[in-house]
């Protein structure tokens, strides 16, 4: 099997590796791994508190290219939506734009996995700083 | 000769079973072996002939599966339709993700040639031993679960159980080769 050159590129010059501090609030963690293949992916945004755009997102993956290029692509796809639009990125939206073989589509299901969570742990820490009664 | 039973435990004309006695398995083995030998055919028919072939790829392809009480768990459970498939992270808990990428950065460290990531590579791999050992035993005691009900829930655990292990197994031997490959 031989990888897309866009698979290639990702691989070869990951975007946006690196870490944001956890403890931040306006930064969410997701981390996702697959038992199948061993793969480990953390990947996380900043939100802008202003603007609630997505300012900063970072990804470390220790997998195979294509599960590195699926991060990678959804990296650089986080960056300027918001936390909304970020949920709608569908792994079909990687599949098709870095040309994944069945075999790799499990990769691009992590990478839609890895922003779920993301998001979500954002949200989770959102509403934990809320005062209560504002969330009435 | 009919149609010779694809299924492994078909084949063998045992039980179902997560838990098997390898004794009887051996012995079911070579009574097996002995009666499909190629050389109790060489008068028979071509077609005989190549049953008797087939039936002996089954045979050893199913000793194989059924002797190794992982994979014959993976055998098992895709038959039940557990196979292990795309679920994702959602049987691997969050801690061992954590412990899991921990450990990816602690090698490639120790790769960049960081020597101070050897300590912490050593521990880890003790950890993760002592990991497994304790998978096993809790695999032991859901094969034996399983076995005495044939509950599909148990095999779902099984499933969970099984992903886990792969996950920190293939991190054992990473962590190892990397450890020996810088000792040398």
């Amino acid at each position: 099997m031989s990888y897309s050159d866009k698979v290639l590129d990702h691989y070869n010059h990951p975007r946006n590796v690196g870490s944001l501090d956890r403890n931040d609030p306006n930064v969410g963690t997701g981390m996702v791994g697959a038992p199948e293949c061993g793969d480990v992916m953390k990947l996380q945004v900043k939100v802008d508190e202003m603007t609630g755009v997505i300012a900063e997102a970072k990804f470390k993956t220790f997998g195979c290219g294509s599960a590195i290029a699926s991060s990678s692509l959804a990296t650089e796809w986080l960056k300027g939506k918001t936390v909304d639009e970020a949920l709608a990125i569908k792994n079909t939206d990687i599949v098709n734009e870095l040309s994944l073989p069945p075999v790799k589509i499990h990769c691009s299901v992590l990478a839609e996995d890895a922003i779920k969570a993301a998001i979500s742990d954002y949200k989770k820490k959102q509403d934990q700083r809320k005062p209560v009664e504002a969330r009435a | 000769m009919g149609v010779l039973p694809s299924n492994y435990y078909d084949f063998f004309g045992i039980e179902h079973r997560l838990d098997l006695d390898l004794r009887d398995l051996e012995r079911r083995f070579y009574a097996l072996s002995r009666q499909y030998h190629p050389d109790r055919f060489t008068l028979k028919s071509a077609e005989e002939q190549q049953t008797a072939l087939d039936a002996t790829a089954i045979l050893n392809d199913g000793y194989r599966t059924l002797r190794d009480p992982l994979a014959r768990a993976e055998y098992l459970l895709k038959e039940n339709g557990f196979d292990i498939g795309e679920q994702g992270s959602k049987n691997v808990p969050p801690e061992l993700l954590e412990e899991v990428f921990e450990l990816n950065m602690a090698l490639e460290e120790l790769r960049a040639g960081d020597e101070s990531a050897r300590a912490g590579l050593e521990e880890a791999r003790a950890k993760f031993i002592a990991m497994r050992d304790g998978i096993d035993a809790e695999l032991k005691a859901k094969f034996a679960e399983y076995d005495g009900s044939r509950d599909r829930k148990v095999l779902a655990e099984v499933r969970g159980i099984l992903n886990r292990r792969r996950y920190v197994w293939n991190l054992v031997n990473e962590v190892e080769k990397e450890l020996a490959g810088a000792a040398a």
